[in-house]
């Protein structure tokens, strides 16, 4: 436990002082700062938006938009935070734009017109004898994620498949606790309706 | 408790958020409850279903990285100088010099577009346009005209109005040393698609590159921006190659140090390390921040051997 608090510790003080590099126009420090993180954003984007191309458009908003704001950052909360509101605040806007091309690429399983398949650009966690039929159901999965609305499936995918705490879902989304309960429970029982007649 | 509360505790308990006690509760509950056992089966049916969360790929990654490495260029060619100085001197937090700096600008501004009302169009007439220009290359067909577009007028004395770009293939020849074949070289390096000519690009401007000269300072950031961000490591080696004959200043420094702590490449990161060592060794100098860059791929490289050999180095220094 002190061990992770002293690792929390370092990681904070890192990031301050690539902050204040940043800040001063360090444009090698800026990188690093992105670099700690960079993964981690890439991947809620991707898990939230089911296309590679989209997901890197959302890496780069990101980005760009804390690049922007840098210079304002007052250090009042962690930078790990607000970036990752930044990245939910991202990824909801940007599923209300492509909804609708999103929804019609993932029906017709193809390359979406944004680019490629998400199923090309992630690595796959186990072997590939079963890939088929994991393909298949995660087509099914996509399917049942994309009736949640945009908050459920952001609240859905940073708890299950990302694994924060409800406490820090509800930080990065500027919700109470509860409502971001409230989203996750709507979402499970919608998940299980999709998906009841497969599980 | 309501029963309704039992099954927002199995809930949580199907997301890993109840502590100790409350999983107590809700097992102590589950023993009883024929619903909540029916609940928690569907719960697991569904966690089968939902399956493992996958992790983006490197490659992706790495294509990301290289298109905001180019973005974030182009959004800093973009920011206006005054707004970064103010910006760094935190100028634009004091409310009246706010003020103050938006009357100058509106004033700015409003001479900005009285220039540009009265001022006559920039319209180029062929008689002067194509003196600039390499009239011989245009007829050749050298030169690549692209997005052409007409000015909309009614033709008076056959006279048109045209805009349009313009890419010239040009031939350079010069001396590896020219400043002006460098910067060139250096911008290939940067913007170049093709990784074989930046490859070349590199190992030229890397052949010519001597210690006990004064680094060119575009070349030297092309060839820093080469060894972080290329996305070929061939280019990003030959580089490093070349960042190793300069003498080691901050710049490098942070450089090399970046290379240890996000090059995907392990025998890049052995690379560096091993020539870290010897300024170490000629210098009797011992760098606090190479001291943290070693002692952090001692503890966390993923790979053994750079461990072993970060550990070797790090201890020969500080046993100096």
């Amino acid at each position: 436990m002190s061990q992770k608090h002293d690792s929390h510790t370092t990681d904070t003080m890192i990031d301050l002082e690539l902050i204040q590099r940043a800040k001063r126009g360090d444009m090698g420090a800026f990188e690093e700062l992105v670099f700690r993180y960079d993964k981690q954003v890439l991947t809620i984007a991707a898990r939230h938006v089911q296309s590679s191309e989209d997901a890197k458009d959302i890496y780069q908003e990101v980005f760009l938009r804390v690049y922007r704001s840098l210079p304002k950052f007052q250090l009042r909360s962690q930078f790990s935070t607000w970036l990752f509101r930044i990245t939910t605040n991202v990824c909801l806007t940007h599923r209300s734009r492509r909804k609708r091309h999103i929804h019609t690429s993932l029906s017709q399983d193809s390359d979406d017109e944004h680019g490629g398949r998400l199923s090309e650009a992630i690595t796959e966690p186990s072997g590939a004898d079963r890939r088929a039929e994991r393909t298949d159901m995660a087509l099914h999965v996509a399917h049942a994620m994309e009736l949640l609305s945009s908050k459920q499936k952001m609240v859905f995918t940073l708890k299950y498949y990302d694994g924060y705490k409800i406490r820090e879902i509800a930080e990065m989304l500027d919700l109470a606790d509860g409502t971001v309960k409230r989203y996750l429970f709507a979402a499970t029982r919608k998940m299980r309706h999709a998906l009841k007649d497969l599980v | 408790m309501r029963h309704d509360q039992y099954k927002e505790l199995l809930h949580l308990s199907f997301y890993h958020e109840l502590n100790d006690d409350e999983q107590m509760v809700l097992t102590d509950h589950l023993k009883n409850c024929t619903e909540c056992q029916i609940e928690g089966e569907s719960l697991k049916k569904l966690e089968s279903a939902l399956g493992q969360p996958f992790e983006v790929s490197d490659q992706l990654l790495d294509q990301a990285r290289r298109e905001l490495r180019v973005a974030l260029r182009l959004e800093a060619a973009k920011r206006p100088f005054l707004t970064e100085w103010l910006e760094r001197f935190n100028i634009l937090s004091y409310p009246g010099l706010r003020v103050a700096l938006g009357c100058v600008a509106m004033l700015v501004v409003g001479f900005a577009i009285g220039y540009f009302v009265f001022m006559p169009t920039g319209v180029i007439n062929s008689e002067g346009s194509m003196r600039g220009l390499d009239q011989a290359s245009v007829q050749r067909s050298e030169t690549r005209v692209s997005n052409f577009r007409f000015t909309p007028q009614s033709p008076q004395e056959g006279e048109v109005e045209f805009s349009f770009d313009m890419v010239t293939p040009v031939r350079m020849k010069g001396n590896v040393n020219d400043n002006a074949v460098q910067r060139v070289m250096a911008q290939a390096l940067l913007n170049e698609q093709n990784p074989g000519a930046r490859l070349l690009t590199v190992s030229t401007l890397s052949s010519q590159v001597g210690a006990t000269k004064t680094p060119d300072k575009e070349i030297k950031a092309a060839l820093i921006e080469a060894l972080k961000s290329d996305g070929n490591v061939g280019v990003r080696k030959e580089a490093l190659k070349a960042m190793q004959k300069y003498a080691i200043d901050k710049e490098i420094k942070d450089a090399l140090l970046f290379v240890l702590r996000n090059e995907t490449n392990s025998s890049m990161r052995i690379d560096v390390i091993n020539y870290l060592e010897k300024p170490f060794l000629a210098d009797r100098l011992v760098d606090q921040d190479i001291l943290n860059g070693l002692k952090q791929s001692m503890q966390f490289d993923n790979n053994n051997y750079i461990r072993i050999r970060a550990k070797n180095v790090y201890e020969e220094v500080i046993q100096q």
